[in-house]
């Protein structure tokens, strides 16, 4: 496990030398100041709308980082030729997988940590508030979710190039989070065979919306019950360590030779 | 003895569109621990394939294959390696003390003996005053020093250079036959390939010669090559003949 945590440590080192986490913070932080210092919406209770708009652009933002930053971790060592030293090194392929997860997904939520937090002082700035707790936990389900998109794009970047496993990763984690809450409605509108696949379909795929709390911490719903807070996370870790398993699979016999590298 | 290098009846073929394609038949070598260790071959020859064979990128079709006593499917197997690539190239965007600290700790080795070889290898490779730089800024040659030191953190037993002197310029090759003659003094084996016959002459104790998946020669270097020919006119007729049986086999 040391040494997973020696590649994480490198992939964190890339990210934060490759400033995208700047420039989304500074393009977060103007946002929400225009919001606040504009009013350009016109709406009375403009902190209500900061706070809306600040835990989405942490999801954006969240998502766009971890897709980018995971799908590359994989390919662009094939691609700059440094897959190469680094398999010549005792380290099992296991390990660099969950290696470059770790190291994606840490550094993003450190990102996203960050955007909570500026999201936050704006807020209490402008005389708003979170109801702490809730806000904690939504953090918490929301890093939960990052893991599983970065553990896909991961499992995804071990057979297809960077672009594709990018693209890929995009398009199904957008359709999951939007279309798997609605097919039960579906399934209950189908007959037979369709309403059978619909509902494997429901049971296999991951469930993004379990891991959203952001209304309940915009209108102050207050904390969801521990247990059920419990039992999301044991959800997301079993769907991460599938999908790792999933990259372990495409990626443990995997032949590396010149030729991958151009 | 030990053999550094154990390699027996080993076969690699690559599944093409075009067909399959042989890229080694039936290699068995021996490699002995200490002294340099040459591996020849044209273009195609099989030579990288073999190594990355060694190396656990690539699996074998069939046959079997040991470094010090490891089967080379064993991650373990590299604890005691030094490999540089054909075209070295690294983490651009860290430095180079950060580029060999993350490299020890692949290997595991504790805190206080790494920073000793970083520091002792930026030493000897001319690097001490560029270690806090990015890798990034670095010119070629100081790349080619950086992923030399990397190949060296570990105090490897076995080094397996690939194509070394590739692209060098003189000072590069001096530099790349400077570590080879270090690493024999010191007793370690290395084994490396390369189309600059003239630098493995210089430096060779023992040598291979590859031809299209094929070993066609092998033997210490002194005796191998008859006295007084150059060993550039020996291979050229070695591998002349090796096409020649070839075709008539055909």
């Amino acid at each position: 496990m040391r040494r997973a945590w020696t590649v994480a440590s490198v992939a964190w080192l890339e990210l934060l030398r490759r400033k995208e986490i700047y420039v989304l913070l500074i393009l977060l932080g103007t946002m929400l100041f225009a919001l606040v210092s504009m009013n350009i919406f016109g709406l009375g209770s403009v902190v209500g709308f900061v706070k809306d708009a600040g835990l989405l652009a942490a999801w954006l933002f969240g998502w766009i980082l971890i897709v980018n930053c995971a799908s590359r971790q994989l390919p662009q060592e094939e691609k700059r030729g440094t897959i190469l030293p680094l398999l010549a090194k005792p380290i099992r392929r296991g390990e660099l997988i969950v290696g470059k997860w770790l190291g994606a997904w840490s550094a993003v939520a450190t990102a996203v940590v960050t955007f909570y937090l500026l999201t936050l002082a704006v807020v209490w700035i402008h005389g708003g508030k979170f109801d702490l707790l809730t806000l904690l936990q939504a953090l918490i389900l929301h890093l939960a979710a990052l893991g599983i998109v970065a553990a896909l794009a991961v499992a995804l970047s071990t057979r297809l190039n960077q672009d594709a496993a990018a693209t890929l990763t995009y398009v199904a984690s957008a359709t999951m989070f939007m279309l798997v809450p609605r097919v039960p409605e579906l399934a209950a509108n189908a007959v037979g065979w369709r309403q059978t696949c619909l509902l494997i379909l429901y049971g296999i795929l991951p469930h993004f919306e379990l891991f959203d709390m952001r209304r309940r911490a915009v209108h102050q719903f207050g904390p969801m019950s521990w247990p059920v807070f419990a039992a999301i996370l044991v959800y997301g870790a079993i769907v991460i360590t599938i999908l790792l398993l999933l990259a372990w699979l495409g990626f443990h016999a995997k032949r590396f030779s010149r030729s991958n590298q151009d | 003895m030990q053999a550094a290098i154990d390699i027996k009846d080993l076969s690699v073929t690559f599944t093409t569109a075009a067909g399959p394609v042989h890229a080694l038949q039936n290699l068995t070598l021996s490699v002995p621990e200490g002294g340099v260790f040459g591996f020849l071959g044209p273009n195609g020859a099989g030579k990288t394939t073999a190594m990355h064979v060694l190396l656990g990128f690539v699996e074998a079709t069939s046959g079997s294959a040991t470094i010090l006593g490891t089967d080379v499917g064993q991650s373990i197997a590299r604890q005691r390696i030094g490999y540089l690539a054909e075209h070295p190239n690294t983490y651009r965007f860290l430095t180079g003390r950060e580029l060999l600290r993350a490299a020890g700790q692949l290997f595991l080795i504790p805190r206080s003996e790494l920073a000793e070889r970083i520091e002792r290898l930026l030493d000897q490779l001319d690097l001490a005053s560029a270690g806090d730089r990015r890798v990034g800024t670095y010119s070629r040659g100081m790349l080619q020093r950086i992923c030399v030191a990397e190949a060296l953190i570990n105090d490897p037993e076995l080094v397996i250079l690939d194509e070394p002197t590739s692209g060098l310029d003189p000072l590069g090759r001096g530099l790349i036959r400077d570590i080879i003659a270090d690493l024999k003094s010191r007793g370690k084996t290395v084994f490396f390939s390369s189309h600059e016959l003239s630098e493995v002459e210089l430096v060779c104790d023992s040598l291979a010669i590859l031809n299209k998946g094929q070993l066609v020669a092998q033997g210490p270097a002194d005796t191998l090559v008859p006295e007084g020919e150059r060993l550039e006119r020996f291979f050229m007729q070695t591998i002349s003949k090796a096409d020649a049986a070839g075709g008539e086999d055909a």
